[in-house]
């Protein structure tokens, strides 16, 4: 009985990991495992093996044009998007980290935009920002294209992009704020340290690993946009939102391109991994 | 230790009980026909009618009911069925376009009409064509339409201008109806457009070899050498060179609908919703396509949709007979825009008045009557990246780029799109 209960007692974490393992391995690492093999395949639409492909499918890919535009325009949005999702929700977070009677009203309305859906969200924007007729055009008195011209689309989606992103970014900073130390914060005063001083000195450095965490994650939201520009834009005008997922979209699910499919899903697997393993050897490298 | 078996049954249930609950569903006694489709706003709610008269009628009599679902654009429709292929989740039809005869042609899951044994001697003959592979009748066409000039009427007859008839026309009438508030025309043509403004050109003139693709897969591109996409950049540049072209590619009928443009093109299976939008705000007139020049004599591609079918079932094929009736298709027609598939459809003494009241639902019926009937829409691979290409390629054109160097970038791009496709599916 004591051998039983010894070996219940040495597998039950196992048992309680195990679903999440199974699950994962079904539908996220033997699903990888199998599109990285099927990338030196050639596979049909059907899913049949038609020969060994070797690196054919990735130069298909690379000889690209719209690929190739697809990888620079998601570089584009990654360098617009996320200095402006860091610098919003921090300016954000920080006029508001003091806990104060009022404070709940600003708080509200930061987290708000997690309320509704990334779909909803997309629809709306698409309404708001429909060209020249648009509502905000109305409203600010102006005469953009908003979506109809390839720079304009391209700022909507980032708008777009901050707006999906906010609530939660501002959570994580809002509650970092407030979780440090007050006694450092308090030695810092009666050292006479006060105002921007304080805050770039002392408070901001002490969430360091909250705002990198916030950057890694709009990182991710970056590389990995995909269906705010389906709704939004369908990659356009003149494939000027086409990012890396949105061309993915095209060719696998509409095109049903498995070439492609593998090739790339393969790869972006890696980019991202990668982007995780820079962010890991970071975050052990802190004392 | 008793805890751990009672969460181990626990699991075991809940895992089991969807599988009980399948087994224990009652066997309905009706025979339910999904159908996939694409209509959308006004045009859904009708087809959503047609569907449920049915069910209260024929259905009800036969003991089939029709179950409509709405799956996006006709490309979500393809971008669903094929995700479904092979699960065991197809319907039983999907109203699809154009764009999903290539991968259905080769799919092994659809039943073709001829197998379904369907009488289609009264449908329109360049209806059955542009769905006729070398396989047989892939779809039934169901929702058929032209691509028309929509213009202000108006406005134009303020001004004393008639619609263009050729591309030429078009520039001078532009001139004349653009001002720096209102664009005289908008839109940028892609695929669905270029089957038309080059499939007319000389009397009729294919994209691609094997006429579109219609006879077997094409494998060579003919629009480059045969310089029809050329001469059609040609007249386009021109077009753009007024300055009164706003080249948007999406929200174009709600700048038209707005007043903001004079003119669009778009396909006829908008009208109904145009003229709803436009709400009396101004007379909405429609028009043959100009004429890319005075050799493009052939006439206007017939586009819209077919119902494609998987499920080889009398029901299915009741539904289909039901769907292609008389009746129906006045019906449809009437509250869309679409043009009656139907021969019969045009003998019935309620459609000819209703033509007599609507004058602007003849022209896209005159349209395809008048035209080459060996037109045929273009079956390409990877449509919809071939689609976005056309409008950045036209944009680059716009921007400046040569010509002759945009040409045979295009031709590149789509023969690319062949070479991928023909390699994973030979």
């Amino acid at each position: 009985m004591k051998n039983a209960s010894n070996l219940i007692h040495r597998t039950k974490p196992y048992l309680f990991v195990a679903p999440a393992v199974l699950l994962a391995a079904l539908f996220c690492w033997f699903p990888a495992l199998k599109g990285f093999l099927e990338s030196f395949l050639t596979v049909n639409q059907a899913g049949k093996v038609l020969g060994f492909a070797g690196l054919g499918n990735y130069r298909i890919l690379f000889s690209d044009k719209a690929f190739l535009s697809s990888l620079k325009i998601t570089g584009l949005f990654i360098v617009l998007f996320v200095p402006a999702n860091t610098f919003l929700t921090l300016l954000a977070a920080s006029l508001t980290r003091r806990k104060s009677r009022h404070s709940s009203v600003p708080e509200y309305i930061f987290f708000s935009p997690v309320a509704i859906s990334l779909s909803a969200y997309s629809l709306l924007f698409k309404e708001l920002f429909r060209g020249k007729s648009s509502v905000i055009n109305r409203i600010l008195g102006l005469n953009s294209g908003w979506i109809t011209e390839p720079a304009g689309a391209m700022v909507t989606v980032v708008i777009l992009g901050v707006f999906l992103d906010f609530g939660i970014d501002y959570i994580l900073l809002m509650c970092a704020f407030r979780s440090t130390d007050r006694n450092v914060i308090e030695a810092a005063r009666m050292d006479g340290a006060g105002g921007w001083r304080l805050f770039f000195d002392m408070e901001l450095p002490l969430i360091r690993e909250t705002v990198l965490v916030t950057v890694f994650l709009a990182l991710k939201d970056a590389i990995l946009i995909s269906a705010p520009i389906i709704i939004l834009t369908e990659g356009g005008p003149f494939r000027s939102t086409e990012t890396i997922m949105f061309y993915y979209y095209v060719e696998a699910f509409k095109s049903g391109n498995r070439a492609v499919q593998n090739s790339l899903a393969s790869l972006v697997l890696s980019l991202a991994a990668c982007a995780m393993a820079v962010y890991n050897i970071r975050r052990r490298r802190q004392p | 230790m008793r805890k751990l078996t009672l969460i181990f049954i626990i699991i075991a249930m809940a895992i089991t009980a969807p599988l009980f609950a399948a087994g224990g569903k009652e066997k309905a006694e009706t025979a339910k026909v999904t159908i996939w489709h694409s209509a959308q706003g006004a045009n859904a709610t009708v087809f959503e009618e047609i569907a449920q008269t049915f069910n209260d009628t024929i259905g009800k009599d036969k003991g089939i009911e029709i179950e409509a679902i709405y799956q996006g654009k006709a490309n979500d429709v393809l971008t669903s069925v094929n995700a479904a292929s092979g699960t065991g989740n197809l319907p039983d039809i999907a109203m699809m376009d154009a764009t999903a005869a290539t991968d259905m042609n080769h799919s092994q899951y659809l039943v073709t009409v001829d197998k379904l044994g369907i009488d289609t001697s009264d449908i329109l003959a360049c209806g059955i064509s542009s769905y006729t592979s070398e396989n047989g009748l892939l779809a039934l066409p169901f929702n058929a339409s032209a691509l028309l000039y929509y213009y202000n009427k108006t406005l134009y007859d303020s001004l004393g201008v008639n619609p263009p008839k050729t591309l030429d026309d078009m520039v001078e009438v532009m001139k004349k109806t653009g001002t720096k508030d209102r664009a005289a025309f908008a839109g940028v043509p892609a695929t669905f457009e270029l089957t038309t403004l080059i499939g007319a050109q000389n009397g009729l003139s294919y994209m691609l070899n094997n006429r579109n693709g219609h006879d077997g897969a094409a494998t060579e591109v003919l629009f480059g050498k045969e310089g029809t996409y050329k001469t059609f950049l040609e007249k386009w540049k021109a077009v753009y060179d007024t300055g009164f072209y706003s080249p948007i590619t999406s929200g174009v009928t709600a700048e038209f609908t707005s007043g903001r443009c004079a003119a669009m093109l778009a396909s006829s299976s908008n009208l109904a919703s145009v003229i709803n939008s436009v709400s009396g705000e101004f007379e909405v007139g429609v028009a043959k396509v100009p004429m890319v020049n005075e050799k493009a004599t052939g006439g206007t591609v017939i586009s819209g949709g077919a119902l494609f079918s998987f499920t080889d079932s009398p029901a299915v094929k009741t539904v289909l007979e039901y769907m292609i009736s008389p009746d129906v298709q006045a019906k449809w027609s009437e509250a869309t825009g679409y043009v009656p598939v139907s021969t019969k459809a045009y003998e019935t003494e309620a459609y000819k008045a209703f033509l007599e009241k609507n004058p602007q639902y003849k022209v896209a019926i005159e349209s395809l009557l008048d035209s080459n009937p060996g037109l045929a829409n273009v079956w390409v691979p990877s449509a919809y990246s071939v689609y976005y290409s056309f409008q950045s390629n036209i944009a680059d054109v716009l921007n400046g780029k040569d010509i002759d160097a945009a040409v045979s970038d295009m031709v590149a791009i789509v023969e690319g799109a062949i070479a991928s496709y023909s390699a994973q599916n030979n």
